[in-house]
């Protein structure tokens, strides 16, 4: 079969496969066979039915395009591999579509094989976790009104259902060929985890998480809208790579649209970007521009003064390096903003492309910081951390499934496919959010005492490393701690879901001494432990965290080599390992080792069914194997990736910045001797330290940890309360939201209503107006005139009394008066 | 033929059920109900044949008849036309016909009425009159959407507000004459405009300035190419809306005149016609009688107003006032968007703050219906750019999020409805835990409210994100704005489902009523929520009648944008500069929010005049668009002044 059609059609499937499954449960429910339990044989099924067809798509991806260069060392030269399509156009206008599509290379197949292989032993995993869920539950954690805990019937084929959900959804948005779809599954795997967080409807505690994850995420996602509008309302597509369009035209992607193949997949303003920048020019740019641009008059003198402002700017220094030469692109700094001239551009318009080229660059910027804003939230970055400890109100399985091994790690991923429209500047935010986040979640993880909460902070800080390594220009550095650390992290996360299952509580302070009840579980929580730290013996052997961090440290060093300035971030990095390394062996220590400190939870204490070590087994085989290269051979998890990397991300020009100083290195570098020997010396020096420092804490008790706690009391409370970024928010931002919304109600009522219902009344009172002019003054007068009429008449009833003879003498009167009046006026008359 | 019938039938059918309801003893409730609901199934099932290809025999006549009257995908133009003179001596015409724009919300009102005579089973107060005003409001909504004639748009307008008034009136909650008066005020304040403007446009209207050509496109009858085509020097008015249509974007435009304090007749015509419609819509500050009405309202009743009412103001705005009155509409665009947008901000906050479940899916309607005036009203056409297609997938997503609300609010309407029977209050915070005792009911709620939220695979996110998406083009700072709404949906979404749906028991009052959903109640929610999964994962559905008909209009209006241009050729000035120019053109018109510090550009026709013959270069890449650019800032000005700078750019030039 075609591969080029096959492949795609296989990883369609893959997706498709647990969206029959979510269909089925969602219609037929708890009538699948003994109370639901087929759900989870169907949901299961269906995710290692995906599973097996990756493999295959796999197999054949990896038969057409073999690995080729020997893995570290080389980069690679030629263009990736790349099968992009459409599948399915929604909805079209014009030249802009909206389309299910596809784009697939070797970081889709890698990412392919390890979501569905992390989520099929996860399926697997919940058979025992959830089997409580089977028959009727009785929740202690919620009283009802009669203070009785509440029993409430099992809802385990509820939770398959949303896994299954959650798999298509997740793998869907690893197989998107553009943006729109991306923000589609987005926002679908959004809404999973949403579901699951708030799997115990009838606490408030989770359905809280529930919604404060969900709303955390949608403000992450309105910075990714933002970014969304900028490509569309620019590049007009959101596709990353060039798909056949309508009529059988290559319809170009954005990849190409930004690093055409023209100028040597060097970082280039699109033409869109550069109109934007003239119709929105003015918003944009500074006072001392527009000023420059008044003096202006013709394109001849643009041509000149932008000329004269480069040259100026070179001799103030704050130019880093201008270099010249087709297919280069020549970087001046500028005062907040950048001139960047691609020499390949035709002569006629480059007297307009240097005018306009800073303001294009900027949209470039602020697209990248856009689409990196949905990342920061689904990864939990700094400063949109705060959901993910708190979904930790989901069950275990979710925890390590969602939020730890994948949906979390989408954010990384979508950096990284994203990576070739990212400049510098982006990159450099990436890092430095990266850093933040890497060392606050650390340092929280440090005092926290439930073991989730350890481990959610952990995953933060994780993602914090990975964000870091892609900000350092380690593109694959920071994808392959993304695939180590879904290993380790999904099995620290089960291992933890053993304890729990066990203890019935989350609070280490209640554990202790546990590896002799649970040996199982404490060897592969072990494993963990050391491939998180990244234990090994350097430049030789390791687990597999120590291959991927050592990778990232070896980055930052080089990182720090080139741009000194910025390269403080190498060493948060380091301490960093440290503390990791402190916290995850205190976590184990405090779980397993010493003596028990609750005798109830000890004895209650079990080892968990087969159901559940099985898959514990497979991901501490992972956990400690998938940093490895197969021997002989070009197959290790960054040489598949290396296969995949970005045209035009491991070269030199990437690198050129247009910020003073900052410069970020191709990531090959990265493999010399000088920076790689370093890097891993002293990221194996900072483990060694935590686990030192953990061993004397908690494993041997030489020092008492209660009293360092209290010896740096305001450090530790600070820590403890989580750096108070949650009461922070809810002042800054739910509070004021809560505010507005009461005004808008308010308004509402009292001003719109008012205004309203008072122009109703002002039109009753003039009808009440009306009604008394009308009985006033109209009607008066009619009724005056009747009035003085009818008093007329009676006066006049006394004239007419009946009398003969008193009418004959009015007669006469009568006559005489008339006969005077004309005999008086008789010449009057006549004439 | 064939056509007429299908058409007329389909709009008079629930008015001839309404007849034969009036010779229904009133003692056979459920008889009556049953007719009412079997004669909205037909009207429905009938207008469903416009667009399902026939299965039965095809020389059964009435399969002729059924397949000739069926609708078209991928036509623009209006089709099933029926036109007969009606009140000749004013040029009145019964002019009928279907296009995208209509077709939509014609299938959405059959339908809804369907949903909301099956939900019309809790009303038993006076259930005869109920039904006869029930079906007569059907007419009058259905006419609306098929009128193409103004006068007729009227009188249905008219015929669909009064069976709404009683509707509310009668057999409302405790407040219910507030509420209908209220409602009937605020509408009837939006028809009295709409008169005006309709009388200025016909006095003003001549059929004879079309040439021959245009009268045919216009689809204007037969009787009346006649009487133009002869001699006369008697002006031939005409409420045709395809010829206003014309009449409006022609160069020598009737309404282009002068009207009241310097603007002309088309200004204040749009402005009274958008008034008009955006009460129906409603849009903030116009919106405050909703909240009333759908409280007040029966739930069947709330179903229609929501699903239905308020899409005629989209609906006006989309097939009067853009089309007849482009250059007013270019003109006041930023105030167009600017209503829609902070329709969508606003209601979002006062959902937020409702302790009404009704009220709050009624607040929760004005943010949803400001995405469609956002999305009609975003311009993002620039003269020199002629990119049409980020408008047109605005006007689209507007189209799309008309029809995706009518769904989604009417079914949440209707969930309220359903718990409202059951516990007899609204209260939010006296909700909780409803999950546990109906589970069948809160997952069919789950999935309208997701579909209100705006979650991908649900009919809601597409018409959202194509909006937003599209007014980025338009402003910027209107798209940011635009685009942190979703936050708060989100935000107030799913506060309400926790608060309504999640927890451990029901706490209020009634707690014996919460009986699982009967299977009336569940076919009604099960027949909303799939078709809103239909058109989530399926937009095309929508989009193959309906964007052929909106590119149409958005062409028609680029075409009188071009002709503008073309008119005075050479004549539109060039500034010396693009920034220059740009600027001034994208603060004046092009930030709507911009406008306040508009004067400090005070000099822009000046300075803009002065450097015209600095400019002596070469037409080269840069001063071509620089010259197209300059005309967006040129173009909004009343014509008559683009002419006379023009004139005097070419004196100067001259000299």
């Amino acid at each position: 079969m075609d591969p080029h059609t096959a492949i795609p059609s296989f990883l369609a499937a893959a997706c498709l496969i647990p969206l029959a499954s979510f269909v089925i449960i969602f219609l037929a429910g708890p009538k699948l066979g003994h109370a639901g339990r087929w759900a989870a044989y169907l949901a299961t099924a269906a995710i290692a039915t995906s599973f097996v067809l990756s493999v295959i798509a796999a197999c054949q991806w990896f038969a057409a395009y073999p690995l080729t260069s020997a893995g570290p060392g080389h980069h690679a030269a030629a263009a990736p591999h790349v099968l992009a399509g459409t599948w399915y156009t929604l909805a079209r206008f014009g030249e802009l579509q909206l389309s299910v599509g596809y784009y697939v290379d070797s970081l889709t197949i890698a990412m392919f094989l390890m979501v569905s292989f992390i989520a099929t032993c996860i399926h697997v995993y919940s058979f025992g976790y959830m089997h409580e869920e089977l028959h009727d539950v009785h929740d202690g954690e919620v009283r009802t009104s009669s203070g009785e805990p509440l029993l409430r019937p099992g809802r385990f084929h509820r939770f398959f259902q949303f896994l299954s959900l959650f798999c298509f959804s997740m793998l869907g948005l690893v197989a998107s060929g553009n943006l729109f779809m991306v923000f589609a599954f987005w926002e679908l795997v959004g809404i999973c985890s949403y579901l699951l967080i708030g799997f115990y409807i009838e606490r408030r505690s989770a359905s809280t998480a529930a919604n404060k994850a969900f709303i955390v995420n949608r403000v992450g996602d309105f910075g990714m809208v933002f970014g969304l509008m900028i490509l569309l309302g620019t590049l007009g597509t959101l596709d990353f790579g060039d798909v056949p369009g309508p009529r059988g035209e290559v319809r170009p992607g954005m990849f190409s649209l930004v690093r055409a193949a023209a100028t040597h997949h060097a970082l280039r303003v699109p033409a869109g970007m550069r109109e934007l920048a003239v119709q929105a020019g003015p918003a944009e740019e500074s006072a001392e521009e527009s000023a420059n641009r008044a003096a202006e008059s013709t394109a001849q003198g643009i041509a000149e003064t932008t000329a004269e402002r480069a040259a100026e700017t070179t001799t103030n220094g704050t130019a880093e390096s201008i270099t010249e030469g087709a297919g280069e692109w020549a970087a001046g700094g500028v005062a907040g903003g950048t001139a960047v001239s691609p020499v390949a551009e035709p002569a006629g318009e480059q007297a307009r492309a240097r005018r306009t080229l800073p303001l294009g660059y900027a949209w470039l910027i602020l697209a990248g910081l856009g689409v990196f804003c949905g990342c920061v939230g689904k990864s939990a970055q700094f400063p949109l951390h705060v959901w993910l400890p708190d979904a930790m109100e989901g069950p275990t399985p979710v925890s390590a499934l969602i939020h730890a091994a994948t949906m979390v790690a989408a954010g990384v991923y979508l950096v990284g496919r994203c990576y070739p429209l990212f400049t510098p500047e982006v990159l450099y935010v990436v890092a430095l959010v990266g850093t933040i986040t890497l060392f606050l979640a650390a340092t929280i993880a440090l005092t926290a005492t439930d073991i989730k909460r350890v481990l959610a902070y952990s995953t933060v800080s994780q993602l914090g490393y990975m964000m870091l390594a892609l900000g350092v220009g380690g593109w694959v550095a920071g994808l392959f701690h993304l695939m180590t650390h879904a290993f380790f992290k999904a099995l620290l996360f089960l291992c933890s879901g053993s304890v729990i299952h066990a203890c019935g509580t989350n609070e280490m302070p209640r554990m202790g001494g546990l590896w002799r009840k649970m040996p199982w579980t404490a060897a592969t929580m072990l494993v963990g432990c050391l491939a998180i730290a990244g234990v090994g013996i350097p430049l030789w052997f390791g687990l597999s965290g120590f291959h991927s961090k050592d990778a990232i440290v070896a980055q930052c060093l080089l990182f720090q080599r080139a741009s000194p300035i910025y390269g403080w971030v190498y060493y948060v990095a380091v301490l960093g390992a440290a503390m990791t390394a402190f916290y995850m062996f205190r976590l184990w220590f405090l779980t397993f080792a010493g003596a028990p400190r609750d005798e109830h939870v000890f004895a209650h204490a079990h080892e968990s069914p087969t159901s559940m070590i099985a898959p514990l087994v497979a991901l501490a085989i992972m956990a400690i194997a998938a940093g490895w290269r197969l021997p002989g051979t070009a197959w290790s998890i960054p040489g598949i990736l290396e296969q995949g990397r970005p045209l035009g991300t491991g070269e030199e020009a990437f690198a050129a910045a247009a910020w003073a100083d900052l410069t970020v290195p191709p990531e090959h570098e990265s493999h010399q001797a000088a920076i790689h020997v370093a890097a891993s010396w002293s990221a194996f020096g900072a483990a060694a330290l935590g686990i030192v420092l953990a061993v004397l804490l908690y494993g041997t008790r030489t020092w008492d940890p209660a009293r360092i706690a209290a010896a740096a009391r305001p450090v530790y409370v600070f820590l403890k309360n989580k750096w108070y970024i949650d009461e922070l928010y809810h002042w800054v931002w739910v509070r004021p939201t809560l505010f507005l919304a009461a005004c808008a109600a308010w308004i509402d009522r009292q001003i719109i209503d008012r205004l309203a219902d008072g122009s109703a009344a002002a039109v009753r009172s003039l009808a009440y107006l009306d009604d008394g002019l009308d009985r006033r003054f109209v009607d008066g007068l009619v009724n005056g005139l009747a009035e003085a009429t009818y008093r007329l008449g009676l006066s006049l009833k006394r004239v007419q009394s009946g009398r003969i003879r008193i009418y004959i003498v009015w007669l006469a009167a009568g006559t005489a008066a008339l006969f005077v009046l004309a005999s008086l006026y008789w010449g009057v008359l006549t004439t | 033929m064939a056509t007429a019938i299908v058409l007329n039938l389909i709009i008079f059918l629930p008015t001839l059920a309404a007849l034969i309801l009036l010779f229904v003893p009133a003692w056979a409730t459920e008889a009556i109900r049953r007719l009412t609901l079997g004669a909205t199934l037909l009207v429905f099932l009938i207008s469903l044949r416009l667009i399902v290809p026939g299965f039965g025999d095809p020389h059964n006549p009435l399969e002729q008849i059924i397949s000739q009257a069926r609708f078209v995908a991928g036509e623009g133009g209006y089709q099933n036309i029926i036109q007969i003179p009606w009140i000749p001596s004013f040029d009145i015409f019964y002019f009928l016909g279907l296009d995208g724009l209509s077709l939509p919300l014609v299938l959405l009102t059959t339908f809804l009425s369907v949903l909301a005579a099956a939900a019309s089973w809790s009303i038993t107060k006076h259930v005869k009159a109920y039904s006869i005003l029930f079906l007569l409001l059907e007419t009058g909504m259905l006419g609306v959407f098929t009128a193409l004639d103004f006068f007729l748009f009227y009188v249905f307008w008219e015929v669909m507000l009064l069976p709404m008034y009683f509707l509310i009136g009668i057999w409302g909650g405790p407040r219910r004459e507030y509420a209908a008066i209220k409602f009937f005020l605020f509408t009837l304040v939006g028809s009295v405009l709409m008169l005006i403007a309709l009388l200025v446009m016909y006095y003003n209207s001549d059929v004879r300035r079309l040439s021959e050509q245009q009268r045919r496109e216009a689809l204007l009858h037969e009787s009346v190419i006649t009487k133009s085509l002869a001699p006369s020097e008697k002006p031939l008015h005409t409420f045709n809306l395809v010829a206003l249509a014309k009449l409006g974007q022609a160069e020598d435009s009737p309404f282009t005149q002068q009207g009241l304090f310097g603007k002309s007749l088309a200004w204040w015509c749009f402005l009274l016609l958008l008034i008009g419609f955006l009460i129906k819509v409603p849009s903030v500050p116009v919106h405050t009688w909703l909240p009333d009405a759908h409280v007040e309202a029966p739930t069947p009743i709330s179903m229609i107003l929501a699903g239905v009412l308020l899409k005629m103001g989209g609906y006006g705005i989309l097939r009067i006032c853009y089309p007849i009155f482009p250059s007013a509409a270019y003109e006041l665009a930023w105030l167009v968007s600017l209503l829609g947008l902070v329709s969508m901000v606003y209601g979002a906050f006062a959902a937020m703050a409702q302790k009404d479940f009704k009220r709050l899916v009624a607040y929760s309607s004005v943010s949803h219906m400001g995405y469609v005036v956002l999305g009609i009203g975003a311009w993002s056409l620039v003269p020199g750019i002629w990119d049409s297609q980020y408008w047109k997938m605005g006007m689209n997503g507007a189209m799309f999020q008309m029809i995706a609300h009518g769904l989604s609010s009417a079914g949440m309407f209707f969930m309220v409805g359903v718990l409202y029977d059951r516990v007899h209050h609204r209260e939010i915070d006296r909700f909780g835990g409803i999950y546990g005792k109906m589970p069948a009911y809160s997952a069919l709620a789950f999935g309208l409210f997701f579909a209100a939220l705006g979650l991908p695979g649900l009919c809601g996110f597409i018409g959202e994100v194509l909006v937003v998406l599209a007014s980025f083009r338009y402003s910027v700072t209107i798209a940011i704005i635009a685009a942190s709404v979703m936050i708060l949906t989100a935000g107030y979404i799913l506060w309400t489902i926790q608060r309504v749906y999640l927890g451990p028991e029901y706490r209020g009052p009634h707690a014996e009523g919460l009986t699982p959903l009967t299977p009336r109640e569940f076919s009604i929610g099960a027949a909303l929520l799939i078709p809103a999964v239909v058109l989530g994962v399926y937009p095309q559905a929508l989009f193959q009648y309906m964007a052929p008909s909106v590119e149409r209009t958005v062409d028609e209006i680029a075409g009188w944008m071009r002709r503008g241009e073309i008119a005075s050729p050479n004549g539109l000035p060039t500034a010396a500069h693009p920034n220059d120019a740009i600027r001034e053109g994208f603060v004046q018109n092009w930030q709507p929010e911009a406008k306040a510090n508009a004067n400090t550009n005070a000099n822009t026709a000046g300075s803009t005049e002065e450097r015209v013959d600095t400019n002596t270069e070469p037409n080269t890449e840069a001063n071509r668009k620089t010259n197209m650019n300059a005309k967006a800032e040129l173009s909004t000005q009343p014509k008559a002044e683009v002419n006379l700078v023009a004139h005097a750019v070419a004196s100067a030039e001259g000299g």
